[in-house]
């Protein structure tokens, strides 16, 4: 009986200790933020094509998400949670274009530590653009999440 | 000390346990954010196997700078216990071996408010109170032994595989009753026992 008791001792602190470490809180180290990725394809060649200059900002928006950027590939564009569309200007060497995009917004636990963010559907396919420097726009995956997957591809 | 010749009959005690677990009143203790409260009830159906029926009640907060996260609810866990000892060692009084169990939650989650901060500002949202089923299996490798007559105390390591918890891939529970963290497909944990036996029958 005496050696059983040890036994249980021995090994009811390691549990305990276990039990200790179990309870320690997290941090966060996943990706966090929900963007709609953009990938840039020259219009002639079809091939993946980075602009030589890019600027990107939100129409309404004074922050500027690209300015005058170089080898963007792919655009990480926000999309706004709050709203079911949202419009960005955006040049591409240059000459300036606009492009509306048309989704719902839903949200989605990361992980304990992070928390919450806001991933987004593409209700359409987008097609509210102007056609200055941007020649096409062709939708790919409509779920927007916070995994690296290109969503649309920009042909200019 | 008892010695057991090979002609000798060792009789085997069945018993009813009731267990409760301890460590749920000691954390709603120190951390009034989780109040989790557990018991058991086993029969001995022979020497080496009991039937389990476990439940549990939990009433959960998590908050951090970005959400507030609350969950009510309780569960179930059926199965088995093996007593890996050897009558003439384990002589009624002590176990340890291994539990098999399906646990089925049943329990409230809602999100009173989350923000998130981004390019277009903050966006502060909540998530409305939804009834949800969890359903997972467990392994619970562990001791006890008998301390005063009638009483025993022990703890187990529990190993949960989730199979299922009825929120959908984006609103998986920080935390749910009986399981823990929702997040996680696999997750551990420990529980202490004080159980009460009930002899109820002598097998020769």
């Amino acid at each position: 009986m005496r050696k059983l008791f040890s036994l249980f001792l021995i090994l009811i602190l390691p549990g305990f200790i276990f039990f200790i470490l179990s309870c320690s809180q997290g941090s966060c180290f996943e990706e966090t933020e929900s963007y709609l990725k953009a990938s840039f394809y020259s219009y002639e060649s079809r091939k993946l094509t980075s602009p030589d200059s890019l600027i990107l900002y939100g129409l309404n928006n004074d922050s500027i998400i690209y300015n005058k950027s170089s080898n963007v590939q792919p655009a990480l564009i926000p999309l706004n949670a709050s709203k079911e569309s949202c419009t960005f200007v955006m040049k591409i060497n240059g000459i300036a274009d606009t492009i509306e995009f048309r989704y719902i917004s839903y949200p989605h636990l990361i992980s304990k530590e992070c928390g919450y963010t806001f991933y987004h559907l593409l209700t359409d396919s987008v097609r509210y653009y102007t056609r200055h420097a941007i020649k096409n726009i062709s939708t790919g995956n409509k779920t927007i999440t916070n995994l690296n997957v290109e969503n649309i591809r920009i042909y200019y | 000390m008892i010695r057991v010749n090979a002609q000798d009959t060792i009789p085997i005690p069945l018993k009813i346990k009731i267990g409760l677990e301890v460590s749920g009143p000691v954390i709603y203790y120190t951390n009034r954010n989780v109040n989790s409260q557990e018991g058991f009830v086993s029969l001995d159906i022979d020497e080496k196997r009991s039937l389990i029926v476990a439940a549990g009640y939990l009433n959960y907060k998590y908050s951090q700078f970005n959400y507030t996260f609350l969950n009510k609810g309780s569960f179930i866990r059926l199965g088995m216990d093996f007593n890996l000892l050897q009558p003439d060692k384990s002589q009624g009084k002590y176990w340890a071996g291994i539990g098999l169990r399906y646990g089925i939650s049943r329990f409230t989650f809602e999100v009173p408010t989350y923000q998130k901060t981004d390019y277009w500002g903050t966006t502060i949202s909540s998530i409305s109170p939804k009834v949800n089923w969890g359903h997972f299996v467990e392994i619970a490798p562990g001791v006890r032994t008998e301390i005063f007559n009638h009483l025993s105390i022990g703890w187990s390591v529990s190993l949960r595989l989730l199979l299922y918890t009825g929120t959908g891939k984006n609103l998986r529970p920080v935390y749910f009753p009986g399981f823990g963290n929702g997040t996680k497909t696999i997750t551990t944990g420990m529980n202490y026992f004080i159980v009460w036996n009930i002899l109820i029958k002598r097998l020769k």
